[in-house]
């Protein structure tokens, strides 16, 4: 079927692109707190015009969007492309064009997504991936080419079956599938040699990362859910390189910052793994007396805690992702839902469990019935909040947050 | 303008076969279970019926109860009982009608539904079938083997899917025999796969029959009558026969001159999962123009035999991997469209029809867009109604008649004013 051009029009925006950073990330590299580097990301965020991709690619670089929640980012950056973390389109981009298309009863960020693209605004991307964590993103792809006549499109098929031993085989044949196309759209040829150092170069992101979630879970008072939540989510968005200097950065002042605890109860945050609630909800989470010491936000950096460089590093790769043990709604169970929420409520050491899932998130909220459940026969209290992207119903979550921390504060 | 609205016409002796298949299918479900007839619940899109019969299982699809109960508007209860468990609006009718006919005893009209002793689920084309089976496993503690089926991203096979498939197959293989303490026994699979191929041929030819003009089938309504033993018996000689009885009787409306609508006005293909609690009603909203389905996409939920896929008893395990990728909804957007487009052309349609489902993203995200190509791309007429497969809180009847009635003007208006697009949508 013949291509037809994306439509011009960016009225969708609320408000005109405005972030313009420099080509080497300047900006980023001269933030020397965790004040500045989060003031930073929230311009970053609240700007759909991804400011970020079009820095590096204003030097003639190509970068490539992925969709949530898994993709081998490693594997893209080892061919000289920037791997994007794609979120949709947050509160500043309204839908106009993408109801049609798609269809109704969807999550905000397939709409957003597409909206984003048929308004222009995903120019600057070469290539998009999109894994089968649903129908929704599966069948996104399926319609995105239109929208981007120009970029190239993969719909990566992440195994689930995670006992067969052809598993990994198979993911390693789907990533070179990968790489053919990534080839195609204007990527360096593949190179092992060049995977080992982006491996590494990932790993050091994910220990970081992984220090940052552990000072979360063990010192909650010393930095915010909302700072570290805007300091991951700059992990898919910007260079990792300075990403990682960043973090070291980060990791200093953390070790100075003292552990400033309030009255609070620890929550486990489940089910927003795709889909990402707004910043304000997410402030609003802690505002009312919530430490959350385990969350599913911005799962990527965190299916395992390094890949093994050495040897065959694409088989690597794939075999860490087989056999990573994250278990959320977009990949089957290795054991029962019961067992696993029970699991890490018990690791978090956690006194409840709030459901944030998005609207029409199906995956999400299937499991949340069966965690519930087990829930239930534990006594474990839990509250069970939807989302949008352009979420209305904030007071009405303050009031539910508040009544649930109470209810445990004074149980 | 509109024609009286006659009966809708089925094959009678097929029809009746038909019945008499289900009931007998839904009799022997109702003294399953135990020691002797284990059971094992699977799902249409690409399911291992034959290999899972001959470890001697008896099999459950519910998405079928799913359909029955709604066809025999008996759903609802147990949506509403989903609904109470906590399963949300917009999560599949499928899904809620099995697990809270599951809460509720399993007693159907046509039958108990026995719990499950092993839970196959092959992941082809809908990630809800992921979910789904979990929720069973959860509940009733068995087995669950996830046969993990590539979507479908070029025209063919790819050799790593096949190897993937085949690497699963085996493991399969491997824990029934551990499970029933039964030899595989390559043999008698070959066996049971001639007779599938058998069945499938029947089912292709009658699929084909379409072509004619007048069609002497309606390959929506009726056919889905007669998916029964491609998906659930296959394998058996009954659906074997049944086919050839069905094309008998095919071959005798065209030597008569009987056809489903007897003044064939429009040629449609369509598109999408049949809105089942109001079946009979949106079946006369066509009727009633002299609207008779060509060719449709739904009957192939359970495999592409009409595009060539035939089981092969030479290569047993190779062919059940290619089965497995065929299911309708694991081949992606650009493949939908062209086996859509190739419809259109080789069936001579007028216009397309598609029908979305509020709780199925797997069928529906994208129709939408669909419609967009085919109508401002290709010139084709094309109409996009929404409702639900399973429950009849969504299907406003007023509002799609009228939607249908205005479609059916204007195509009506239009008649002879727009020559035949040749599409590869
Ligand atoms: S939010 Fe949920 S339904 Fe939507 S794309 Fe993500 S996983 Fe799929
Ligand atoms: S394909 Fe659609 S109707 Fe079938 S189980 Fe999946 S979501 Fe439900």
């Amino acid at each position: 079927m013949a291509a037809s051009p994306a439509l011009e029009s960016s009225a969708s925006l609320d408000s005109p692109p405005s972030l313009e950073l420099s080509d080497s990330f300047e900006e980023f590299r001269r933030a020397a707190s965790i004040d500045a580097i989060t003031r930073l990301a929230r311009e970053v965020l609240l700007d759909p015009t991804y400011p970020t991709v079009r820095a590096w690619t204003r030097a003639g670089r190509g970068a490539v969007g992925c969709f949530p929640v898994y993709t081998p980012q490693e594997l893209i950056h080892s061919m000289g492309l920037l791997p994007v973390s794609l979120h949709g389109g947050g509160e500043s981009v309204e839908i106009s064009h993408a109801d049609a298309p798609l269809g109704s009863f969807l999550c905000s960020i397939s709409k957003s997504t597409l909206e984003l693209a048929m308004t222009g605004l995903m120019a600057p991307f070469r290539a998009f991936v999109f894994p089968y964590i649903c129908d929704v993103s599966r069948n996104l792809e399926g319609i995105f080419s239109r929208a981007v006549p120009n970029a190239t499109t993969h719909m990566l098929h992440l195994p689930q079956n995670f006992q067969s031993k052809a598993s990994v085989p198979f993911l390693v044949a789907e990533y070179r599938r990968l790489i053919a196309k990534l080839e195609k759209a204007g990527g360096e040829p593949y190179r092992p040699e060049r995977l080992v150092e982006s491996i590494e170069l990932f790993n050091r992101q994910r220990a970081e990362i992984a220090q940052l979630t552990a000072t979360q879970r063990a010192e909650p008072g010393k930095l915010t859910l909302t700072e570290s939540y805007l300091i991951r989510r700059l992990g898919g968005l910007l260079p990792r390189e300075v990403h990682l200097e960043l973090l070291g950065r980060v990791r200093k002042e953390l070790g100075a910052r003292p552990n400033r605890r309030k009255d609070a109860i620890r929550v486990l945050l489940v089910g927003s793994f795709c889909e990402q609630p707004t910043l304000d909800l997410i402030d609003l989470i802690e505002q009312v007396g919530c430490y959350v010491v385990d969350d599913e936000l911005l799962q990527l950096h965190r299916w395992y805690d390094r890949v093994e460089p050495s040897g065959d590093p694409l088989e690597n790769l794939a075999a860490t992702y087989v056999r990573s043990p994250v278990d959320i709604g977009v990949r089957a169970a290795p054991t029962t839902k019961a067992a696993a929420i029970r699991q890490r409520v018990d690791a978090a050491d956690a006194q409840g469990v709030i459901f944030l899932t998005a609207k029409f998130c199906e995956p999400a909220l299937e499991d949340v019935v069966l965690y519930r459940k087990a829930l239930d026969e534990r006594k474990i209290p839990y509250l069970h909040l939807e989302f949008e992207e352009r979420s209305a119903a904030y007071e009405q979550s303050r009031l539910q947050l508040e009544t649930f921390v109470e209810s445990i504060l004074f149980d | 303008m509109a024609a009286a609205k006659p009966e809708p016409a089925f094959l009678t002796t097929a029809r009746d076969r038909q019945r008499e298949m289900v009931e007998q299918y839904y009799s022997d479900l109702a003294s399953a279970g135990g020691p002797k007839r284990p059971v094992a619940y699977m799902l249409v899109g690409g399911n291992l019926t034959e290999i899972v019969r001959s470890f001697g299982f008896e099999v459950v699809f519910p998405e079928i109860v799913a359909l029955n109960c709604a066809i025999k508007h008996v759903s609802l209860p147990n949506i509403l009982h989903a609904e109470s468990q906590g399963y949300g609006l917009d999560v599949c009718g499928y899904v809620k009608n099995d697990l809270g006919l599951q809460e509720l005893g399993g007693q159907t009209p046509f039958g108990r539904i026995p719990p499950p002793d092993l839970l196959v689920c092959s992941f082809s084309g809908c990630y809800v079938y992921v979910k789904w089976w979990e929720a069973l496993a959860e509940k009733y503690g068995c087995p669950l083997f996830m046969l993990d089926v590539p979507y479908m991203r070029d025209a063919e096979p790819q050799a790593e899917d096949i190897q993937y498939l085949v690497t699963q197959l085996n493991e399969f293989i491997a824990l029934l025999e551990k499970i029933t303490g039964r030899s595989f026994d390559l043999a008698e699979l070959r066996k049971t796969l001639a007779r599938s191929r058998k069945a499938e041929q029947g089912w292709v030819d009658y699929l084909a029959s379409g072509k004619h003009r007048p069609s002497p089938i309606e390959a929506y309504f009726e056919a889905v009558f007669y998916m029964f033993p491609i998906n659930v018996l296959r394998g058996t000689d009954v659906a074997a026969d049944f086919y050839a009885t069905v094309n008998e009787e095919v071959r005798a409306r065209i030597a008569e001159g009987h056809y489903p609508v007897p003044e064939e006005k429009f040629r449609l293909v369509v598109e999408g999962v049949p809105p089942y609690p109001s079946y009979r009603t949106f079946w006369d909203f066509f009727r009633k123009w002299g609207a008779v389905s060509v060719a449709a996409t739904y009957p192939k939920v359970g495999g592409l035999f009409d595009r060539g896929f035939l089981h092969d008893p030479a290569r047993p395990l190779e062919s059940i991997a290619e089965y497995s990728l065929g299911a309708y909804v694991n081949q992606s957007w650009p493949l939908r469209r062209q086996i859509i487009g190739e419809y259109i052309r080789d069936f001579e349609a007028d216009a397309v029809l598609i029908h979305g489902i509020k709780s199925c993203r797997s069928f529906t995200a994208g129709q939408g867009d669909l419609r967009d190509r085919l109508i401002h791309d290709h010139g084709i007429p094309t109409l996009y109604i929404e409702s639900d497969h399973e429950d009849p809180r969504y299907f406003a009847p007023a509002q799609i008649k009228n939607r249908m009635d205005a479609f059916f003007e204007s195509l009506d208006r239009r008649r002879g004013s727009v020559p035949l697009p040749v599409v590869n949508a």
